[in-house]
């Protein structure tokens, strides 16, 4: 049985979004596989076009700005309509932001590759040309949802539409924020940067994928969220203790010390809204661990919020200053940025994608595809972020006994190879999902009648 | 909650409030820093060297800050605000794949060391993971009268042929050797 109120358009809407981010999600994680082989193998590919400056760029640029920015806006706008109880307003403004997106990721990666670049500023070394396109897409999809939300035949807004809207507006905020120049010459730029590259994680994929977290899990669970309260304790503890903790990216450096203090204060403060957020959904889970298990799409939202309680409790910890001591500048870091943006977002995305392109398309992924790219997936993530801690760890260890810097590489290298073996398995998780995306849209002619059952039981 | 632009309105009111205390109030204030007495800008060759580090990203695998902690006093001394004047885009960076760079000019002032590592890390530090540079430089049969040969050790060199100096390496090289922290006179000990 197909979802209430789609029509063609908002069906062939949500494919163009889940098809094109599953394009970006092959092409930026294959870039990330030839990154992974350059530590053991160095000289592996040395054309300019190839080299691992670029390719750095254009493989964090494109799992975010592509991959992950797509797949949960089209999840999500898919969502904000279903839970305003009418058909999606604003169409255009939502094709404009698929558009939008993706003109941004080719001439992003395209620029990228040409050595082209916005100062090595971590996710926003898009060209500010470039950034502007993308930021487009962003305020369309938002002029899209508050539309929808405005006329909803809903009594109250749902909380899933509270964390997309707030995603939206925040992120064009801190998009204008991080492109004006006038405020960001040296150490300025550098508290500019550490605002922005946390913010730019925290209040914009962080948002999508709790919205959309919130709408899968009641309904494919059939029972209500455990606390809507909590829910809206983490939007506003969110919104206000976020934008505070950018510079703990900066500790140690000539940024004033109360600065840094204050961000790693509210670091710890963090753990309310991660705490609120996760448990939210744990609860909501508990006593129907069968269902979830029984399900194509709930373990990856299950792994997707455990990532997101582990990955955001790491960051709170990473933060205070003797962890800093031992782990700024190492690998560790890489570690904690693939358990949030991959076990934490990706999931989200996965799971969204699985839960609700069915019922839209009326054809369900493979069981047994969707089997391996889960296991793939997370164990090949979980490899990846084991090894870069070990690697991490020693790294800061060597340093600080004052080995020659040689030594802390030597030390990583068996380490990296062991990433590069988890990231073939991740890829190969991607092929599958691309697989599944195919037999979800196109591949298969046969409609299944079975996914009408909340719990997705059988598919 | 059931007025959206409400929502819309809290939102953008207190996000925008944030964003201009804890970005733009902090750029604002940390653009005016005085120099460190004795920084000077960058020449047109370093500066056009500077590009060429961003435009490779050398700045993700090499830090350009070295912190009050014991196992950075090998970079140099710790780094004060007044040192990053005229470094825009700032390259201060969060990741030592490699050293940090804040000081290397002194530490390694040698062209000829600097263009052979920059051509192929592994000619001079076995076990190093720094990509090589290879097209930076320009490979020839023999060298033009104005040009500088550079020494690349067998068998990392191209067989039978030179390699010299290409203007982004040359540049680039100034840029390195620029890097050279100023003492900071009466206050350091």
């Amino acid at each position: 049985m197909l979802a209430d109120n789609i029509d063609r358009q908002e069906r062939s809407l949500f494919v163009a979004f889940t098809v094109s981010a599953t394009f970006w999600l092959l092409l930026t994680t294959a870039v990330g596989l030839l990154m992974s082989f350059k530590f053991p193998y160095p000289d592996l590919a040395t054309s300019p076009y190839l080299s691992f400056g670029r390719l750095r760029a254009i493989h964090t640029n494109g799992t975010f700005f592509g991959w992950a920015s797509l797949a949960l806006t089209g999840a999500a706008l898919y969502v904000a309509a279903r839970t305003s109880g009418i058909p999606l307003a604003g169409r255009r403004f939502a094709w404009f932001s698929l558009w939008c997106y993706n003109i941004a990721a080719t001439l992003g990666t395209v620029t990228l590759d040409l050595g082209m670049n916005n100062g090595d500023q971590e996710y926003r070394e898009w060209v500010w040309w470039v950034a502007a396109i993308f930021l487009l897409a962003v305020v369309s999809a938002g002029i899209s949802t508050v539309w929808t939300v405005a006329k909803r035949a809903e009594h109250d807004i749902y909380l899933s539409n509270w964390y997309f809207i707030g995603g939206y507006i925040f992120t064009t905020i801190l998009g204008v924020t991080a492109a004006l120049p006038w405020y960001q010459y040296g150490l300025g730029q550098v508290a500019v940067q550490g605002f922005y590259m946390h913010n730019a994680v925290g209040m914009w994929f962080t948002f999508l994928a709790l919205g959309i977290t919130y709408y899968v899990l009641p309904k494919l669970l059939n029972r209500p969220i455990y606390s809507y309260a909590l829910g809206i304790l983490g939007f506003w503890t969110n919104l206000v203790f976020y934008p505070v903790i950018g510079a703990h990216h900066f500790e140690f450096t000539p940024l004033p010390w109360w600065f840094q203090t204050l961000a790693i204060v509210f670091s710890v403060g963090m753990l309310v809204p991660v705490w609120a957020g996760s448990g939210n959904f744990l609860l909501t889970m508990r006593g129907r661990w069968e269902s979830v298990r029984r399900s194509l799409a709930l373990p990856f939202i299950f792994f997707g919020v455990l990532c997101y309680f582990l990955g955001s409790t790491q960051g709170t910890v990473e933060a205070l200053r003797s962890a800093q001591a031992y782990w700024h500048f190492t690998n560790f870091t890489i570690g904690h940025s693939h358990l949030t943006m991959y076990g934490f977002i990706s999931f989200i995305a996965w799971g969204g994608i699985y839960a609700l392109l069915p019922r839209v398309t009326g054809r369900a992924p493979s069981v047994l595809v969707t089997g391996m790219h889960f296991w793939l997936a997370s164990l090949g993530v979980g490899i990846y972020v084991i090894v870069l801690s070990v690697a991490g760890t020693l790294q800061g260890v060597h340093w600080i006994a004052g080995d020659p810097f040689i030594v802390s590489v030597e030390s990583a290298q068996p380490f990296w190879l062991g990433r590069a073996v988890a990231g073939i398995m991740m890829f190969a998780a991607h092929v599958l999902f691309a697989y599944n995306v195919f037999i979800m849209t196109v591949g298969s002619p046969e409609r299944s009648a079975s996914l009408a059952q909340p719990s997705g039981a059988k598919a | 909650m059931r007025n959206v632009w409400v929502l819309v309105g809290a939102s953008a009111g207190i996000y925008g409030a944030l964003a201009f205390v804890m970005g733009v109030l902090p750029g604002i204030v940390l653009s005016h820093v005085p120099a460190t007495p004795g920084l000077r800008p960058l020449t047109a060759e370093q500066a056009a060297g500077r590009e060429v580090y961003v435009s490779e990203g050398c700045a993700y695998c090499h830090s350009q800050v070295v912190r009050p902690l014991a196992q950075d006093k090998a970079f140099g001394r710790p780094s004060v605000a007044g040192d990053y004047v005229y470094a825009t885009p700032e390259l201060l960076s969060d990741h030592r794949n490699g050293p940090d760079l804040t000081n290397v000019g002194t530490r390694q002032p040698s062209d000829v060391w600097n263009a052979i590592h920059l051509y192929e890390p592994r000619a001079l530090v076995a076990g190093s993971i720094m990509p090589a540079y290879p097209y930076l430089f320009i490979v020839r049969t023999k060298a033009l009268a104005n040009e500088t040969v550079v020494p690349v050790p067998a068998p990392w060199g191209p067989p039978g042929e030179v390699v010299v100096m290409g203007p982004q390496a040359k540049a680039l090289i100034a840029y390195i050797e620029s890097l050279k922290q100023v003492p900071l006179g009466a206050r350091s000990p």
